[in-house]
């Protein structure tokens, strides 16, 4: 068990910045998230810790061990490949033997481990086979088992279950959250999905354009994003961003006025809201604001409406028992603590709560 | 719909014309010719006079020498070549064409060039005479010396063929994903034992192709042989064109051939049995 830390990491494929001075802690024993849309360096960071890439600047230190200069080999770092890169050539037996073979482990300490691994991912059964003769979903089992297996101080993961169907993926994030929680690694998990990196993590890195934008717990990210960037990624549909006039310390929308929580030089400001703290009615109520439906999307547990508020197009949530149809008129109540105000040139959010 | 199913076996059908006029038709032929006689008999006499002739041991000594150094020497060496090449990034295409260079120049023609330089007034006299090693012109390419010829026929056959396994070698390693040695990589493995333990395996449906394909063309060497060594150093392949020419027999000529494609069979059949990937024997 170790942490992992990296300073000021910088990368340039050609032209291409890459990663433009990350810098990310991950605790003893922690599972960290990296998330953000492609292209935006997550894979590519991973890939430095992993030795597998070599930043232009900056240090990574696993443990209390700077580990910049090492090949990958020399890390004690196991990793998930997106691929699975399962060898086709090998037994799903000597497929998770591997680490253990090339650090001449001893026959007893293999077989026992190869047998946990096996165990834990549920592929007894499949130790004599190989990998031609299994499905996607095992190979992927095999994969994580031969991560398992060596009992690497820390755990890397690149996109895992990007290849797997739906219903196989999401079967395998609970397994992979109940795995990880018990055998305690420190684990670095890139992906692009929100809804896994939201279920899997304790603490979520957003990623965009090379930099981290935000780290912090799911609902803290969730909630409170750091700029438009962040809300608009996570949260499907994403965070609504209303621009709204400021008047001294309050913003207001149509007939409803909110007070600012910090005083505001431009014009306007940016409102964040999502969805689902839009508290819809079909006739007036206190601190609510009109706007149109347009169109209406029953999609199972939730009604998705959009509406249009002046020239803005806004999105909410109703339940599916909802009586609503496209031109009707509501009238919107903002949860008044779910707010997020931020500026509307930089986008970034005004303050942190 | 149903007009289109013999469609496929119409466009298949002129390269299978083809191969049964060019190939096919002239093997049972030349099969034929080996085992009767010019009167249409059967028999075994072609056999039977090639194996009694002078010559008979010593071909068949030497195509099979000449085959069991060479075909591995160029097979380590190509493989060194592949993997320096896929170590190279800048360049890269460079070092590709120069080194696929010998494989657009005939046998006979890269026979030639090796000639030039071992013959008696040849580079390589004139340049150990240039640095005072030899008084005077030294006599390589001599019925006296056949391991001399030997030595220049593997040098000729190095230079001029190793391109074709390279380039085999080359198209099978860049099927490789990338990401089983980078796995190898993080698990602990050293650069030598990536090679041995995950590149050379996966590498296995490609260096069997190209043992397959160089043994059999190693089998057949003829022109770089003539060119420099004459029937000094006799081969099965020259030997069938001296009974087919010079003794005006195609018989046993013909009964040359049909070692030659024995020994090749025998050779591609235990190249497919002991090279024969684990995933296909346990599927």
């Amino acid at each position: 068990m170790a942490s992992i830390r990296v300073e000021n990491i910088e990368k340039t494929f050609g032209k291409f910045k890459a990663l433009s001075g990350v810098s990310l802690e991950v605790r003893d024993q922690e599972f960290v998230v990296l998330l953000g849309p492609s292209g935006c360096g997550k894979t590519t960071l991973l890939r430095i810790i992993a030795g597998l890439e070599q930043a232009d600047k900056g240090r990574v230190w696993i443990g209390d061990r700077d580990v910049t200069e090492l090949p990958p080999r020399a890390r004690k770092i196991a990793m998930v490949f997106q691929n699975y890169a399962v060898f086709p050539h090998l037994t799903v037996f000597e497929n998770i033997a591997f680490g253990l073979r090339m650090q001449k482990a001893s026959p007893e300490k293999l077989k026992a481990n190869v047998e946990r691994a096996a165990a834990l991912m549920h592929i007894e059964n499949l130790l004599e086979r190989y990998p031609a003769q299994l499905s996607g979903g095992q190979r992927q089992r095999v994969a994580v088992a031969r991560a398992l297996a060596v009992e690497p101080e820390v755990l890397l993961m690149d996109e895992p279950l990007s290849n797997l169907d739906a219903l196989l993926r999401l079967e395998m994030r609970a397994e992979l959250k109940r795995l990880l929680a018990e055998s305690r690694t420190t684990t670095l998990y890139v992906t692009h999905d929100q809804v896994e990196a939201m279920s899997l993590a304790d603490r979520i890195a957003v990623m965009n354009a090379g930099r981290v934008v935000q780290y912090d717990q799911p609902m803290k990210v969730y909630q409170e994003p750091a700029n438009t960037f962040v809300g608009g990624f996570i949260g499907s549909p994403p965070m609504n961003f209303l621009r709204l006039p400021v008047e001294g310390r309050q913003a207001k929308i149509e007939s409803l006025t909110l007070d600012l929580p910090t005083p505001v030089s431009g014009p306007e400001v940016l409102l964040g809201v999502r969805p689902e703290d839009l508290e819809a009615h079909t006739v007036q109520q206190p601190q609510t604001f009109p706007a149109e439906v347009l169109v209406v999307e029953p999609l199972g547990p939730h009604l998705l409406l959009t509406l249009s508020f002046g020239k803005q197009h806004i999105k909410a949530t109703v339940p599916p028992n909802f009586e609503v149809r496209a031109g009707q008129t509501l009238w919107l109540r903002p949860q008044p603590d779910r707010l997020r105000w931020l500026d509307p040139s930089s986008g970034q959010a005004l303050m942190m709560r | 719909m149903r007009s289109e199913r013999y469609i496929p076996y119409l466009l298949i059908l002129p390269s299978v014309v083809f191969l049964l006029f060019l190939f096919a038709w002239p093997l049972l032929e030349a099969l034929l010719l080996s085992v009767r006689d010019s009167g249409g008999q059967w028999t075994l006499e072609n056999f039977r006079r090639m194996a009694a002739d002078l010559y008979f041991p010593d071909a068949l000594k030497y195509t099979l020498l000449l085959t069991l150094v060479i075909v591995p020497l160029q097979v380590v060496m190509a493989l060194g070549m592949a993997l320096l090449l896929g170590g190279i990034s800048r360049g890269r295409d460079l070092f590709l064409y120069v080194w696929t260079i010998p494989l657009g120049i005939s046998d006979l023609a890269a026979g030639i060039v090796w000639l030039s330089i071992f013959t008696e007034r040849g580079y390589l006299n004139s340049f150990l005479q240039g640095i005072g090693l030899i008084q005077q012109p030294q006599l390589w390419l001599s019925y006296e010396t056949p391991w001399m010829i030997f030595v220049a026929v593997v040098a000729a056959e190095v230079w001029r063929a190793t391109a074709i396994v390279f380039v085999i070698l080359v198209a099978g390693l860049q099927l490789i994903p990338k990401e089983y040695s980078e796995a190898a990589e993080v698990f602990g493995a050293t650069p030598w034992q990536r090679f041995w333990k995950v590149t050379l395996p996966l590498l296995m449906p490609s260096l069997q192709v190209a043992l397959i394909l160089r043994t059999i063309l190693a089998l057949e060497v003829f022109a770089v042989v003539v060119a420099l060594g004459g029937r000094n150093l006799p081969v099965l392949a020259g030997e069938a064109y001296y009974w087919y020419n010079a003794y005006q027999n195609p018989g046993v000529a013909a009964a040359y051939a049909v070692i030659i494609l024995g020994i090749s069979v025998v050779a591609t059949l235990l190249y497919l049995r002991l090279m024969r990937s684990k995933q296909e024997g346990a599927a």
